[in-house]
């Protein structure tokens, strides 16, 4: 036994050697034309190697990355994100600008260089702007072994299928209207279309009695779609890359960045073909125009010569897959009670410069001088100080192998599906929709909360309008973590905390190369010091950068004066009104009556009167009675 | 309370009423002095007066019934598209008719000598005129005891129904039944009271009060014009109506606010729309609206100066042959400059209208 050992580790050591293999990508970012609804074409799409859509990238779990990505662009910064991957030992590869790195300048090009030990259905886009909603963004495939042998269930064929929404305007443009006085609700742009695989009606050809294996992604920036199929099932087997018990369902619900994959079997008969359909979760949108069409039909097309299946309609959509009851193929208790709870209350409000921003505790984040992970890298003993990386840009230091419970409380209307880098995350608890109350309902850990045995983990999980959710996880990998709401317009608006992981491991085992530093140094962008920028005083924040400020409440010193000076206006004016029509003119009553010839006692008694009252005016009377006798 | 009782309403009323009871008055007054010992002519002469000014009146309820629920009928869904900006110009228009109304009111003393005048020169220029039995001149001489109150009340009356389509533009139809009775009766009662008690101080008092009050509302008007024009402006950057959100944050642009307060809205919140109909009351003002209100009392306040100087001296300050009213270009346009009665020439119609005779005359005819 003792002889084979050695022998038996040397030969798994080269078995994993000979299959781990490296991509090398290529990839200039550009504008190109497109028109994938087919109602009008856009030339401002963002493509790579001048095409779009973006090419779906594919590995084998163990693969190594070397991904280069030069930005095309004039004027424009760009960025990479592998979402899902966990990045772990490259946090510098994450790609959020002025989290993990500084935006690749224009012309400059970036190597993206990581390991993935995970499985399943990613996909990667743009962190920079609104830019994956113009195109940026495509599926990230990774297969389980070579030909995905290890993928525990059987099917013949893999397929993946995006869905999103499509605007005919550029985020150059959308952003600034957004973000504006002028949009002082928050309310999102209106997509004008909804695509399926980058396009609409799309048709997927299949062969009966088959198994499929399907890949869903909505690479969209922000509304979730409804997905069912006409007299078909979905089997999820895997959520955000975590295999999963199967489960069976009609319909999937699928919010911005989470991915399912599903096994579809087809029918053994060819006569005819079926409807897929997909539509948008409309209550996500402030407006729905009346050209807006919400369902997208698609077609399973068993036979060419049968004809396209009608649009299927179903009666409710509510009936969709609720992804928290999903359990985990490799099955992992709630963590017990968490060694650090971050309780976060998310709301939209307005701040004096009469844009609507979004709030994590009354904090919009907004982003650092320095990268936070430069910060990380220069701050030093000071590093797990959560000060350093500044007041404004939510920040949490987390320690090694903590665990860690995000307890959020949705002070908004909407639906909002938030995404953690570098984690899956156990699900615990999440409210239902409380969005008819009258005020939101807060997490109340006293409570009695329904705690699934085997929660299901994923990376982007939404919670339900005025309501709550509590993940936890284990603060197992070190590194710069941002945690936002996947809604593009949301993170414009600051809707984003950042997890500081271990901060003294990421010193010690990570670092930074000089293509990282040098996006920094093209940019003018400082990448040591702390979020002010400062490398002499890691505490003191001065000229950090910091929102802006609150809306004043009620009367401020300019107000009052307004009012005062009003109220003195008013009150002059009607004291002007009294003296003019006090002062008795020649027109007085006792000339009139003396006018009409009223008789004379009459008179005398009354101008008696008169007198005693207008003492000043008694000459005019005088002579006007003089003049009439 | 302002979808039921709209004030300028009331106060337009008021002031037509009033106007016209003066006139009825007037006549009463007239006829009384010159007839009592004959009592059939006066009797006579009395019953005209009345059925003038009473069918005067009927008719024009019913032409303004017709006007006003023509007007609203036809005209809502125009006005509803671009609502801000509506309110706006009904608020301009309302400010405008109550700026032009207020101050006359102040001198309603002289309302009454320029009926007198107008109502000696109607009978003494007639009666000079030698005309045949049956000629038109004839004719109106005889009935003038019933043509003079009806023409005036449906005048006035009908004027009221202008004024009111034009002031109440903006607001519901369910606003206007109840300002009008109250406006009615109060202005008879004031009209009965000047013609019983012969015009006392506490009358003047009382006028002074609602016309300050008719000018605070004015002022407040001129403001939310003002208000309206730039929510109309905003809301069409916005996209939406912004205000009609509620009284939070992101109803209202930040940038021309002068104060917010996130209550007391006048168009969302119940009560604030009486302080805002009275007094021009914003819980979200700008600069506009408040520079607005500040400079329309500054307007009224020069007239009142000029007018009193005007009053005092028989001229504008600084110039010597100018008066207000030569101002207006329609003073040109109709030809007013002519026409104007001199003291001495009113003096002397008086004296006609006086003598026995000339009313002797009038009941033999």
């Amino acid at each position: 036994m003792f002889v084979f050992e050695p022998v038996l580790l040397a030969v798994l050591v080269a078995s994993t050697c000979v299959t781990a293999k490296t991509h090398t990508w290529n990839f200039t970012t550009g504008f190109v034309n497109a028109n994938p609804d087919g109602v009008y074409e856009r030339d401002d799409v963002i493509g790579l190697n001048g095409q779009w859509p973006l090419p779906v990238l594919e590995a084998d779990k163990g693969d190594r990355i070397e991904l280069y990505l030069t930005n095309g662009f004039e004027d424009y910064n760009t960025s990479l994100h592998f979402h899902g991957l966990f990045q772990n030992g490259t946090n510098s590869m994450d790609g959020p600008e002025l989290i993990t790195q500084c935006p690749i300048p224009p012309g400059e090009t970036m190597l993206y260089n990581f390991t993935v030990d995970q499985v399943g259905a990613y996909w990667y886009h743009s962190h920079t702007a609104g830019q994956y909603g113009d195109g940026m963004r495509a599926a990230f495939i990774v297969h389980d072994g070579s030909d995905d042998d290890d993928f525990p269930y059987e099917y013949d064929e893999e397929f993946t299928f995006t869905i999103s929404e499509w605007y005919h305007e550029s985020s150059v443009d959308l952003i600034p209207n957004f973000m504006s006085r002028f949009n002082p609700t928050g309310a999102e742009p209106i997509p004008q279309n909804f695509l399926f695989n980058d396009t609409r009606n799309f048709t997927w050809n299949v062969e009966p009695s088959k198994t499929y294996k399907v890949n869903l992604i909505n690479v969209g920036g922000f509304v979730s779609q409804y997905l069912w199929m006409e007299d078909h099932t979905f089997k999820v087997v895997q959520v955000d890359g975590v295999y999963t018990q199967p489960n069976e369902t009609d319909m999937i619900y699928i919010t911005v960045a989470q991915r399912y994959t599903v096994l579809i079997e087809t029918k053994d008969d060819t006569s005819r073909n079926y409807a897929l359909m997909q539509r948008v979760d409309d209550t996500m949108l402030d407006v729905i125009p009346k050209d807006l069409e919400l369902n997208g039909t698609n077609y399973i097309v068993y036979n060419e010569s049968a004809g396209l299946p009608e649009e299927y309609k179903v009666e409710s959509l509510d009936i969709f897959l609720d992804d928290f009851w999903l359990e985990p193929l490799e099955a992992q208790e709630a963590y017990p009670d968490p060694d650090y709870q971050i309780v976060v209350d998310v709301a939209m409000d307005n701040l004096d410069d009469g844009v609507n921003y979004a709030f994590f505790n009354n904090l919009t984040y907004v982003a650092p001088k320095v990268p936070v992970l430069g910060t990380v890298f220069s701050a030093g003993e000071d590093a797990i100080n959560p000060l350093v990386y500044g007041s404004n840009t939510n920040s949490f230091v987390l320690e090694k192998d903590e665990v860690i419970e995000i307890v959020l409380n949705n002070l908004d209307t909407g639906k909002h599906p938030f995404h953690l880098h570098g984690h899956v995350f156990q699900t615990v608890v999440r409210g239902p929709d409380y969005g008819e109350e009258s005020t939101p309902v807060p997490y109340n850990a006293s409570e009695a909360h329904d705690i699934p045995e085997n929660p299901m983990r994923r990376d982007t999980v939404y919670v339900n309008p005025q309501s709550y959710f509590v993940i936890r996880f284990k603060a197992d990998n070190p590194g710069v973590w941002f945690f936002h709401c996947h809604i593009e317009w949301h993170l414009d608006q600051g809707l984003a905390l950042v997890l500081i992981e271990d901060p003294l491991s990421i010193q010690s085992q990570q670092n930074l190369d000089d293509n990282w530093k040098r996006m920094c140094e093209v940019n003018n962008m400082p990448y040591v010091g702390n979020a002010a920028a400062n490398t002499e005083n890691f505490l003191d924040l001065t000229d950090e950068n910091v929102q802006v400020k609150n809306l004043p409440a009620g009367f401020t010193a300019r107000g009052i004066v307004a009012l005062v000076f009003s109220c003195i206006a008013g009150i002059l004016g009607c004291v002007a009104i009294g003296l003019y029509g006090l002062a008795a003119t020649d027109d007085n009553p006792v000339k009139l009556s003396q006018d009409l010839g009223i008789d004379e006692e009459f008179i005398q008694d009354e101008t008696s009167s008169q007198l005693s009252h207008n003492g000043s005016k008694d000459t005019t009377e005088k002579t006007a009675t003089e003049l009439l006798n | 309370m302002v979808n039921v009782f709209n004030v300028e309403i009331f106060f337009v009323v008021f002031r037509e009423t009033l106007e016209a009871v003066i006139v009825v008055s007037v006549l009463l007054a007239f006829i009384k002095q010159g007839l009592s010992e004959d009592e059939t002519v006066y009797k006579r002469l009395r019953k005209q007066i009345w059925i003038g000014a009473i069918s005067g009146f009927l008719i024009c309820l019913i032409l303004g019934c017709a006007f006003i629920g023509a007007f609203y009928s036809l005209g809502k869904d125009v006005w509803a598209k671009s609502e801000d900006l509506w309110e706006g110009i009904f608020c301009v228009i309302a400010t405008v008719m109550i700026s032009l109304m207020g101050i006359p009111m102040l001198r309603i003393n002289k309302m009454q000598t320029k009926w007198r005048l107008k109502l000696a020169r109607a009978l003494v220029v007639s009666k000079n005129e030698k005309k045949g039995r049956f000629a038109f001149g004839h004719w109106t001489k005889k009935y003038a005891m019933f043509l003079l109150p009806f023409v005036t009340t449906l005048r006035e009356g009908l004027e009221a129904v202008v004024f009111i389509g034009g002031v109440g533009l903006g607001s519901p139809a369910t606003s206007f039944p109840i300002p009008v009775i109250v406006g009615l009766i109060a202005g008879i009662s004031v009209g009965v009271l000047l013609y019983y008690s012969g015009s006392t101080l506490s009358l003047q008092v009382f006028l002074c009060i609602s016309t300050a009050i008719l000018y605070l509302i004015a002022a407040g008007l001129f403001s939310r014009a003002i208000w309206f024009f730039e929510t109309y402006k905003y809301n069409q950057k916005t996209g939406g109506d912004a205000s009609e959100n509620g009284s939070g944050p992101g109803t209202y642009d930040i940038k021309t606010s002068v104060w917010h307060v996130n209550c007391c809205n006048p168009e969302t919140d119940n009560g604030w729309d009486i302080f805002n109909a009275l007094l021009g009351w914003q819980n979200s003002a700008t600069y506009g609206s408040v520079i607005g209100y500040n400079i329309y009392w500054l307007a009224v306040m020069i007239t009142l100066y000029l007018l009193w100087f005007e009053e005092k001296n028989n001229h504008l300050p600084f110039m010597k042959n100018l008066k207000l009213r030569q101002l207006n270009p329609l003073y040109w346009m109709k030809g007013k400059n002519k026409k104007e009665v001199s003291k001495e020439d009113q003096e002397k119609l008086f004296e006609q209208l006086k003598s026995k005779e000339f009313a002797n005359k009038l009941a033999e005819e």
